[in-house]
């Protein structure tokens, strides 16, 4: 995009709470049951049900607007946003829109340009709906998400670029999921973001607002904006007005297409929700969200540099997993070497994992016998080479890399003794070999290297073999 | 338990009382049809039958959910739905041993005064049967005033139990906001509503009330019940404008505060300033809530759904058009207009100031009198069809009872005198949770003028 237009990016990302049960009921929050399996007269919205507040979502929504840093309501309280949808039993929501549980925080995350820091306009609960299946000419609802409890944050208009949303939005994902909150899986709907784009010449404030629906991942909200970027700095380039509407991505096409203009929007009619009480937090209540706090995903990516000397590629590689940052700061305390770690992590263990199709969580390699294999080679008990096949053993027989190595013999060869006999043997067998090399040609050193390792089974210490054979071809 | 109640005991469980009573109660339908849907067994399940109330009958209005009942609300709409679940106070009647006989007519989803709203079937008042019995709670108050059941449940929004009480002669308690759970109540107007009890003693309505009252965790506005106390020594009574009730009505009012000063309580007349502000803030704030309430019904999950259409949207469309009649429709359009965006302020936000008004009113009162006298209904049962009193006069005529629901304050009809035949009843009004003083008043009323019955009452069958 040309230069001389500014760009304005909002989000708003609703996150489903993993509060158990559902927001206003006691049934199960759960995916992939049997449809209508996990619904009461209450998440149905039959006559006469009251909604009752799942206190434990309640405690999660105040945890992220605190690590939001917003201000958090004393007085918080729901209203009924009215809208008519066919899987959404009531015909209302019941959300949250004049006194949320918390407003005015804000967000940093890392760009290669550096750390930036987006304005949190407001966190808010609310409840999703059930979920329509079109299938020929019938419709079919399924209830089982309706009333599912959910977690809305709405973003002010400060990200300046698609690829900033998608940094923003992955470091949002990683402290959802530091904070035990959601897993904030955008493919599987736990995590859902619309976005508002607006471009203008640059000095010139907002411009005309267009909404950007059905970008079911990071990846996709980045593409939908770029498009929408491009596409509105065209319409302006051309002169043309924009409109103020809604689009969703089609992921197909890779385009935005127009869902619904300005004059269709709905008027939400909200009002105060009678069935509930205005909920006052206590003091009890505030110390339990604060004794809930983690270290952030940020935070903690700059202290591994600071304390691991790791660069910033390195650190975001190992922060961007709970399971992994925890597991590689384990292994460092018990003596890992970070860069060592890194490395084995990011290509050898990653490798293995993929073609084992395991997380690491599941796999047999624990933090302690990742780091005994580090030991194994930093003593020279085995070479890096056979390190890599030990960690083959591991992953195939689960046992411990030293029992591996005991019980397969794969331990190093460095006694002078057995060295220098196998280099005579070798010698002896190739004299023609010897001879050239003695005559000068010392490509075919290798070859007899090659030799020696077959000899040895591999195991032989290159060093000391090497230095040995040095000594015998004079 | 008191005498009343005593002699209701077990009726249910001898089979020959209980077919008498099916007699009793089949002779008296013909003439008024109170109840939509009657079985004198299949309640029996549900019912502890160690309770103290154990083979005691009771009706339940049928807007509030009776597990294994039918739950119409009088409406097209949910004519065919029957309640998977109970209202809690239904399930403590039933813990205490009483049995549900049956559900009791209403104005469709408890939107009128007369009951002739109902979708389902017309109501008459046992007093004359050309009448209406009132409403919404029109076949609670009708049933209860025969004497087929000791007492029924009703809801009271603006005047829904204690109007249909008054033209049938018997009590009509609207407890305080929150004393008793509105859980199972299909909601019409959330924040104003309670369920009520309606009974011919001040005894059965009292002892009715300590087994519903109370917190309940599945209505978080409900509150646990701490009685306000205090003796009545001073009754306010309203001043009324000349012209303002019809003349029997006002000659029965003026009787009732006649007799409370005979009874040796000090009346005061007082004034309500905020009185004149009350119908327009109640119906708005009814309506608007109303339009939420009733959005649920769009003819998927349950209820009415028409024979055919081509998508979900019209599926919702047509079940609404088809399944709610004239007067919900009016409620719900005039509801979703208050709410609109930019009009809020001049209705919603208004009404609700004007409410804020009404309660402080009445706290200031409270520091000048113990309790309140007042007016139900300018008029006493008036006839079927819009004659007498149009769709309009009788909203207007819900002033004297919706500053209740406004206020969230118990209020309690007991008859007062019979004027040409029909029944007049006045309201007392109290402080929150001052139930206790209602029926201290009440039970002293009525030890000299006990509810009186209409022809063709007779229980002695009981004894
Ligand atoms: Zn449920």
């Amino acid at each position: 995009m040309s230069n001389k237009y500014e760009t304005f990016i909002g989000l708003e990302i609703h996150i489903h709470l993993e509060a158990n049960t559902k927001m206003f009921c006691g049934c199960k929050a759960q995916y992939g049951d049997e449809p209508n399996t996990n619904i009461c007269p209450v998440c149905m919205g039959y006559p006469g049900v009251l909604p009752m507040v799942n206190e434990k979502a309640m405690e999660l929504g105040y945890k992220v607007a605190r690590a939001l840093n917003c201000k958090l309501s004393k007085n918080t309280f729901f209203e009924r946003k009215n809208y008519f949808y066919p899987d959404m039993p009531k015909n209302y929501q019941i959300s949250q829109f004049e006194e949320p549980v918390g407003v005015d925080g804000w967000m940093d995350f890392d760009t290669p340009e550096g750390t930036k820091k987006i304005r949190i306009h407001d966190v808010h609960l609310e409840e999703d709906a059930g979920k329509m299946i079109h299938a020929g000419d019938m419709s079919l609802c399924d209830y089982n998400r309706a009333g599912y409890p959910l977690l809305e944050i709405v973003t002010e208009p400060d990200i300046k670029t698609p690829e900033d949303t998608e940094l923003f939005l992955r470091n949002f994902q990683r402290m959802v999921r530091y904070m035990g909150v959601s897993d904030g899986n955008m493919d599987e709907g736990s995590m859902k973001c619309d976005a508002n784009i607006s471009i203008n010449l640059v000095g010139k404030g907002l411009g005309t607002k267009v909404e950007l629906k059905n970008m079911n991942s990071p990846r996709f909200v980045r593409k939908g904006l770029s498009y929408e970027e491009e596409r509105q700095a065209d319409m302006l380039d051309q002169g043309k007005a924009l409109t103020q509407e809604t689009r969703l991505w089609n992921e197909n096409r890779d385009q935005t297409e127009v869902m619904r203009t300005k004059e269709e929007a709905e008027d939400y009619r909200y009002f105060p929700e009678p069935d509930l009480p205005i909920f006052r937090p206590d003091q009890t209540f505030f110390d339990l969200v604060e004794s809930g706090l983690v270290e952030l995903p940020l935070t903690r990516k700059h202290r591994m540099m600071e304390e691991y000397k790791l660069s910033a590629d390195q650190a975001e590689y190992i922060h961007d997993d709970l399971y992994l940052a925890d597991y590689f700061e384990e292994a460092v305390k018990l003596g890992g070497d970070s860069v060592q770690l890194f490395a084995w992590l990011s290509s050898d263990v990653k490798k293995l994992l993929n073609r084992e199709n395991l997380s690491l969580q599941d796999s047999p390699l624990t933090a302690s016998w990742l780091t005994e294999l580090l030991e194994l080679i930093s003593s020279e008990a085995i070479s890096g080479k056979i390190a890599k096949k030990v960690l083959d053993f591991v992953f195939s027989d689960k046992k411990s890399p030293k029992t591996i190595v005991e019980e397969k013999g794969m331990s190093q060869v460095s006694d002078p003794a057995v060295l220098t006999a196998a280099v005579d043997k070798v010698m002896a067998a190739n004299p023609d070999v010897v001879e050239a090399i003695k005559g000068g040609d010392n490509k075919q050193r290798g070859f007899l290297m090659g030799q020696l390792m077959k000899e040895t089974g591999g195991k032989a210490a290159p060093v000391p073999l090497q230095k040995i054979l040095a000594e015998k071809l004079g | 338990m008191n005498k009343e109640l005593e002699l209701w005991k077990g009726v249910l469980s001898d089979g020959t009382k209980k077919s008498k009573l099916e007699k009793y109660i089949k002779g008296w339908e013909e003439k008024i049809g109170s109840f939509l849907e009657i079985d004198l067994n299949r309640g029996a399940y549900d019912s502890n039958e160690s309770g103290a109330l154990a083979g005691i009958p009771f009706g339940v209005k049928d807007n509030i959910a009776v597990k294994g009942f039918k739950l119409t609300c009088g409406s097209k709409m949910l004519q065919t739905l029957v309640s998977p679940y109970s209202a809690t106070v239904v399930s403590r009647l039933q813990q205490a041993g009483a049995q549900v006989i049956g559900k009791t007519n209403l104005d469709e989803f408890g939107m009128g005064s007369s009951t002739d709203n109902s979708a389902l079937q017309q109501t008459n008042n046992p007093w004359d049967t050309e009448r209406v019995a009132g409403g919404s709670s029109g076949g609670s108050a009708a049933c209860v005033a025969a004497g087929l059941v000791p007492f029924a449940l009703g809801t009271d929004t603006g005047g829904s139990v204690r109007q249909p009480a008054s033209f049938c002669g018997i009590y009509g308690l609207k407890p305080t906001y929150g004393a008793a759970s509105r859980y199972g109540l299909t909601a019409y107007a959330s924040s104003l509503e309670t369920p009520g009890i309606l009974a011919r003693t001040v005894a059965t309505t009292k002892d009715v009330f300590d087994i519903i009252k109370g917190e309940d965790e599945r209505d978080q506005s409900s509150l646990s019940y701490e009685a306000e106390g205090g003796q009545v020594k001073t009754i306010g009574y309203l001043k009324i404008e000349e012209g303002a009730l019809n003349a029997d009505v006002e000659a029965s009012y003026k009787s009732s505060i006649k007799r409370l000063e005979d009874l040796e309580y000090t009346l005061v007349e007082v004034e309500l300033p905020t009185m004149d502000y009350v119908v327009p803030a109640y119906y708005t704030i009814a309506m608007a809530e109303a339009s939420a309430n009733l959005a649920r019904f769009n003819g998927i999950r349950y209820g009415y759904a028409p024979f055919m259409a081509e998508n979900p949207n019209e599926l919702m469309k047509k079940s609404r058009h088809e399944g709610f009649g004239d007067e919900v429709k009016l409620r719900i359009l005039l509801g979703t207009y208050v709410l609109r965006s930019g009009f809020q302020d001049q209705f919603y936000v208004r009404s609700q100031k004007i409410r804020t008004a009404i309660r402080n009113d009445f706290e200031k009162l409270f520091t000048k009198v113990d309790s309140l006298v007042m007016p139900i209904f300018p008029t006493a049962a008036f006839h079927h069809g819009s004659s007498d009193l149009d769709s309009f006069q009788q909203k207007v005529a819900d002033k004297y009872t919706c500053v209740a629901n406004l206020a969230g304050l118990p209020a309690l009809t007991i008859p007062s005198s019979v004027e040409n035949g029909l029944p007049v009843g006045v309201q007392l009004m109290a402080p929150y949770f001052g139930e206790d003083r209602l029926f201290e008043i009440a039970v002293k009323a009525e030890e000299k003028y006990p509810a009186p019955q209409p022809e063709d009452f007779d229980l002695e069958w009981l004894s």
